[in-house]
């Protein structure tokens, strides 16, 4: 699942694989002497399970198990490397793929990390690294037949692409999320030489115009296509072509198209595929309005899509064409209404039909009485995202604690919450912690910096104390408002299974990020801005550090000199320090350094980052 | 009820099994066998043991006979029953299901024995197993780093 604040729900590429019945039938199968009959006399329990190992293992898919299972002795070590179907990566610069690729040779799908998430709001250097170039270049011969690619934060180029469509002849399924660097080029040669794709998910990427009409580059008899996402794409799509690989795709169950689709565009792709379960609306609006010709029937489109279960786009939606989706309401679990600016009316209108819903994205237009409506309506929802859509600090945000807690009175088996808003209140936060205990992923963004309860005019401490207290299987958190050092207090207290932590503009001292650093001992991700921990707070987790993923702090207090000592005292860790060539830097900020990002790595500094990035 | 004729198989230590050739047939290697028409006589089967060969044709039995063996409720809880043995057995079983590629008999053998693996450290899969750890402590831990720095 996508962790982040996208706008569009995540691909399930990166979830396990649907594989029909045996899977042991893409082993080996029985490994051994080599000889077919085997002794009467039974040969040693142990001996049979060397033998029957690449079966069993097969059957082992988390990523966790095939770790224990290939320490437990050198056969075993060897028969995992040699079952390993799925390879992930979850930080391209921590390995090379001269490594991975010779550890594991039988590799059919990767997942490939690069950038942190911070990298999406402008804070690395546009070149920074993270580049596809060298993981295709190695694969394209360890692999060949690799039938899966999922790619997120990478750069990605339309030679990397060509690479892939020559490279892999089983090559099925492609899924980019906020990658960049390649262009409509690039899709051509997927789309005309990978003749077996079933998915091509663009999500959140940047796609180049160079002007080539790549969907005109299926096969032109009936495709593989199951899944066409490419509502992040901002060209113009050749639509005429699109409807023909729409009639021409049986299998399609997804498609979301861009923004410059037309309402009346989609009406036609619907009434040709009345198959699909998960629809990107695009504009639905009328974007060239044609005289004289009758308006489309579009609720009878959506009544005839039997199927459809996740609706999204509505990108520049008109609130006229809104009754059309009434249809499809009773059987959505998914609703991305996140680039909609629809009021409460219009939202009450179509949420009171989703009884089912358990996904919903939307824009804080609704105000706290659209959200009042879905905690009324939306008993089954797991998963809330409210964006802000004017994210500016001064501004009065329509939603608040009062939409809030009624979210948390109303949908009890709440598991992930993103919440954009200009105000909040400890009790409600305290409320949710109690009366949502299922909750995983915990984010409040009070925007505006250290803003305060806003009845009680206190830090925050309390309320997101309560839910690290109370929430028992949190593993993600993202903190705002006024937080003193004792909310932090709290966080290493009780946030034992955490495991992502983001903090902005937060904490009074060092003892913050200490008391972080030694209490949580499942962190993973921490990413940090605009807070006062300096050099000994960076050093007081030295015995941390290489159990996670990545440290990523900028505009906090840290020195040059911290970063050197870090470096010298963990010479396995990568520590890269960017610091703006020409910014002008107020008395406070001077001696300070702009940003740390730093991780462990089998393979050393890298040799591909720019000037801008220093390695201490 | 009879399914058609009835063919004979011949363990590795000489014991006959009289079985219908349906219940055979999920047998891939003995379906081929039956095609090629070899088998008149009985059909020799010199990987499989009398106390295996029973085990097997209790399961071709079972599955020949639930109608919907997809779709069984009761047809898993069954097979999660069959199962029910000790180690030895269960590897002999895998053994058996694959010589005589009888591919659902694999696939549910090979899950149980995952199942035994599943949420285990290192340590817990070697008792389970008696296997000893023939790492030396560098090597382990080169291992545990790359695991983790790398893989997960």
């Amino acid at each position: 699942m996508s962790e982040d604040d996208d706008r569009s729900p995540p691909s399930d590429l990166g979830c396990a694989d649907s594989e029909s019945s045996s899977k042991t039938r893409n082993c080996s199968g029985i490994s051994g002497s080599g000889s077919t009959s085997v002794e009467v006399q039974a040969p040693y329990p142990d001996q049979v399970l060397e033998n029957v190992l690449e079966n069993v293992l097969c059957f082992l898919t988390s990523r966790r198990d095939r770790s224990a299972a290939s320490l437990v002795c050198k056969s075993w070590y060897r028969a995992e490397a040699l079952t390993r179907s799925e390879l992930f990566i979850g930080n391209c610069y921590a390995v090379s793929p001269r490594r991975a690729t010779t550890r594991f040779t039988r590799v059919r799908s990767v997942a490939i990390k690069g950038k942190p998430r911070f990298a999406d709001f402008n804070l690395m250097p546009p070149n920074w690294g993270a580049h596809f170039s060298p993981w295709v270049a190695t694969m394209a011969k360890a692999y060949p037949w690799l039938e899966k690619i999922y790619l997120k934060r990478m750069s990605v180029t339309d030679e990397n692409l060509a690479i892939l469509a020559h490279s892999f002849p089983s090559f099925k399924e492609l899924a980019l999320v906020c990658c960049e660097g390649f262009g409509t080029s690039g899709l051509a040669v997927v789309a005309s030489k990978c003749r077996q794709l079933k998915v091509l998910d663009l999500i959140e990427s940047e796609v180049l115009d160079d002007d080539v009409d790549w969907i005109s580059c299926f096969p032109e008899s009936h495709t593989c296509l199951e899944s066409l996402i490419f509502d992040c794409v901002e060209c113009l799509i050749n639509f005429e072509a699109l409807e023909r690989l729409v009639v021409r795709s049986p299998y399609l169950k997804k498609l979301r198209l861009n923004r410059l689709a037309s309402i009346g565009q989609l009406h036609r792709l619907m009434v040709r595929a009345p198959q699909l379960t998960h629809l990107g609306t695009g504009s639905f609006t009328t974007l060239d309005a044609v005289q004289g010709e009758p308006e489309p029937d579009y609720a009878s489109a959506f009544a005839a899509s039997r199927s459809l279960v996740c609706l999204s786009g509505f990108r520049e939606a008109s609130p006229e064409f809104l009754f059309a989706i009434y249809p499809v309401c009773a059987n959505l679990t998914s609703l991305n209404f996140s680039y909609a600016t629809i009021d409460v009316e219009e939202l009450k209108s179509v949420i009171c039909h989703c009884r089912k819903l358990q996904t919903l994205w939307v824009l804080d237009t609704i105000c706290d009485e659209g959200l009042q409506a879905v905690a009324a309506s939306c008993k089954e929802l797991r998963e809330l995202r409210v964006f802000p859509v004017e994210a500016q600090e001064d501004f009065e945000s329509p939603v608040s604690e009062v939409g809030f807690q009624a979210i948390s009175e109303g949908c009890r088996k709440l598991e992930s919450i993103l919440y954009f808003c200009q105000r909040m209140t400890n009790a409600a936060v305290i409320a949710m912690s109690k009366n949502c205990p299922d909750l995983v992923v915990f984010r409040l963004c009070i925007m505006g910096r250290h803003r305060p309860d806003y009845v009680t005019g206190e830090p925050m401490d309390e309320g997101f104390g309560a839910i690290v207290m109370n929430c028992k299987k949190l593993t993600r958190l993202a903190v705002s408002g006024l937080l003193t050092d004792r909310a932090f207090d709290y966080i290493g207290k009780y946030g034992k299974l955490v495991r992502t932590l983001s903090v902005a503009f937060a904490g009074d001292s060092d003892m913050g990020l200490k008391y972080v650093l030694e209490g949580c001992p499942n962190l993973q991700k921490l990413e940090i801005r605009d807070s006062p921990f300096g050099d000994a707070a960076l050093l007081s987790g030295l015995h941390h550090y290489y159990n996670m993923r990545f440290l990523w702090m900028s505009s906090c207090r840290l020195t040059r000199e911290g970063c050197t000592e870090i470096a010298r005292a963990l010479p396995r860790m990568v520590v890269e320090v960017m610091q703006e060539a020409n910014a002008v830097r107020d008395e406070e900020r001077r001696g300070f350094i702009d940003t740390l990002y730093m991780y462990r790595s089998l393979e050393g500094p890298r040799d591909d980052a720019p000037e801008v990035v220093e390695i201490a | 009820m009879s399914y058609g004729r009835k063919i004979t198989l011949k363990s590795s230590d000489g014991e006959t099994f009289e079985v219908d050739e349906a219940v055979g047939s999920e047998s891939q290697t003995i379906k081929h066998m039956i095609e090629d028409d070899c088998a008149d006589n009985a059909i020799p089967l010199p990987n499989v043991t009398s106390k295996m060969l029973s085990k097997v044709i209790e399961y071709c039995k079972k599955h020949v006979e639930t109608p919907k063996p997809d779709d069984n409720d009761e047809l898993k809880a069954w097979d999660a029953d069959f199962v029910k043995v000790d180690q030895a057995t269960l590897f002999d079983i895998i053994l058996a299901a694959n010589y005589l590629n009888i591919n659902s008999l694999l696939d549910l053998t090979c899950q149980t024995v995952a199942d035994m693996i599943k949420d285990k450290t290192p340590e817990e899969i070697r008792k389970t197993f008696h296997i000893k750890n023939d790492f030396t402590p560098e090597a382990e831990e080169e291992v545990r780093k790359e695991n983790q720095w790398a893989f997960e």
